[in-house]
């Protein structure tokens, strides 16, 4: 199974990113959010994504997407994962929309590359049709 | 032996085919061989796209109220349709 994890700068959106995504898929996916500093200011920590990391592997996770709220945070994630042994993608989809979308894919038993397209795939989704 | 059918379901969740019913949408239609497209006619000029991904349903667009053609075809073609008919029709509380 593909385990998502959940990368912003502020603890509540990947909290809430998180929550939303269990709800879809009845936490059948290992799902972790690592959002703000380690004092829990807005920011992000190489530390606690790190560890996020660790706990979706300690459950079951083969491999990990990892979802970003902005480009700022791509810089703590890849010094987090830099000796992390398990395959792993970073994600250029909405966090969101790509988290959702990936967590549903991860369910089905797809791939770290089937669901990485499907995370990046929701940038050109349209929410509001005329 | 490779079967074709479709059947046109109307959608009456108050999320749509979005959400958790969406979901539900594409684990069932992934559950089977058959290749399974979706086609909302209520947006004019949608053109089909894949049932088992979830960028799929989600391009659908699909309101409560809403009207969608389910096409499948393959060797499960009528058993991927009655589970899709039985899920909306249940209106997706059967495995909640």
């Amino acid at each position: 199974m593909i385990g998502l994890l959940i990368v912003s700068h502020s603890a509540k959106i990947a909290e809430g990113t998180k929550e939303l995504a269990e709800q879809m898929t009845r936490g059948e996916v290992p799902i972790a959010a690592a959002g703000g500093t380690d004092d829990g200011s807005l920011g992000t920590s190489a530390d606690l994504i790190r560890a996020a990391a660790d706990r979706l592997v300690a459950r079951g996770a083969e491999a990990l997407l990892v979802l970003v709220d902005l480009g700022s945070a791509v810089m703590s994630a890849e010094i987090a994962l830099e000796d992390f042994h398990q395959p792993y993608r970073l994600s250029n989809g909405p966090l969101v929309e790509g988290a959702l979308m990936a967590a549903v894919e991860a369910s089905i038993g797809a791939n770290l590359a089937q669901v990485a397209a499907v995370a990046e795939q929701t940038k050109d989704l349209l929410k509001v049709h005329d | 032996m490779s079967e074709q059918h479709e059947l046109i379901l109307t959608i009456d969740h108050p999320s749509g085919l979005h959400l958790r019913p969406a979901a539900l949408f594409v684990k069932t239609a992934a559950s089977f061989q058959s290749t399974i497209r979706i086609a909302n006619l209520d947006r004019e000029g949608q053109p089909e796209s894949d049932a088992k991904s979830m960028f799929g349903v989600m391009q659908q667009a699909v309101s409560q109220g809403h009207r969608v053609r389910v096409r499948a075809e393959g060797p499960d073609a009528d058993a991927a349709l009655s589970s899709l008919q039985q899920l909306v029709d249940q209106r997706f509380e059967a495995e909640e």
